[in-house]
């Protein structure tokens, strides 16, 4: 497993992370919002976003009218990089279960049960 | 694609019991899992790869090095339910300490054979002192794993498909 996909699931490990990621699939939102929205105190939501940002899932920008408030900001990379890694594993298994059933049928084919 | 929130998943048709399908997947591995580099560790190598039945039971590889032989270990057997389920933990080679993965094999019978399905979960950095971890041990942690990356799954389908399409 790569060091990238490795954050992304660290990341990822602490529920008030996953809802803020579920949030933010929604529109960009600023950390105050997120605070108040997941009833959890500014500094600690500080923190999530630190870790978030760190890992890559989202990204801080300046809002356009008021430069003191930033803007949290879902990013599509590492999800690209999960799904990649779970077609990988999928196209393990068909491989493995294709070879199994050949086995299982050739083996055992003549007896089975009705 | 896999259906929607739930890990990777494969499902096969095979032609036998149920109680033939579990003895066939667990007792005689090494004669159908694929060989080579993409499916063993020992890649081309001489090899066996075997479940120890039972729940703590090891899925491991040997394979024949210079020196002899060398012994690696997938994971270890959580669930052994004959002939329904099995499930075992699943590290590769290139894991680091603590970080597993989970897979899970149901046996549902059907009119003329049996539906095999294998899901496969991801997981990785988990360690000890992990916030996740706290008030979470054992089999409800990892309850909680799987349905925590069932949510994000579906979540990251989401947001990629609607990212992709605009």
């Amino acid at each position: 497993m790569s060091a990238d996909l490795d954050r992304t699931l660290g990341a990822l490990a602490d529920p008030t992370r996953r809802r803020v990621v579920d949030l933010l699939r929604k529109k960009p939102r600023r950390a105050g919002e997120l605070a108040e929205a997941l009833d959890t105190s500014p500094p600690a939501m500080s923190r999530h976003l630190r870790v978030l940002r760190k890992s890559g899932l989202v990204t801080e920008e300046h809002d356009g009218e008021d430069a003191r408030v930033r803007m949290y900001r879902l990013q599509p990379e590492p999800f690209r990089a999960l799904r990649r890694w779970i077609e990988e594993v999928e196209a393990f298994w068909t491989a493995e279960l294709d070879a199994f059933k050949q086995y299982a049928e050739r083996t055992r084919g003549g007896r089975r049960r009705t | 694609m896999n259906e929607a929130g739930d890990g990777a998943k494969v499902s096969v048709f095979v032609a036998v019991a149920p109680a033939d399908a579990f003895e066939v997947f667990t007792q005689e591995t090494d004669l159908w899992w694929r060989k080579g580099p993409k499916f063993r560790i020992g890649g081309k190598r001489p090899g066996v790869l075997a479940f120890e039945g039972g729940v703590g039971g090891r899925l491991f590889e040997t394979y024949e090095i210079a020196s002899g032989s060398k012994t690696f270990e997938v994971g270890r057997v959580t669930d052994w339910d004959p002939p329904t389920r099995l499930a075992f933990e699943w590290r590769g080679v290139n894991f680091r300490a603590g970080e597993t993965t989970f897979v899970e094999v149901e046996f549902v019978a059907k009119a003329h054979g049996t539906m095999v399905t294998v899901r496969h979960r991801g997981w990785a950095a988990l360690r000890p002192d992990h916030p996740a971890r706290h008030g979470n041990v054992g089999a409800d942690f990892d309850r909680m794993i799987g349905m925590w990356w069932g949510d994000l799954l579906t979540s990251l389908r989401e947001h990629v498909a609607t990212r992709d399409g605009s």
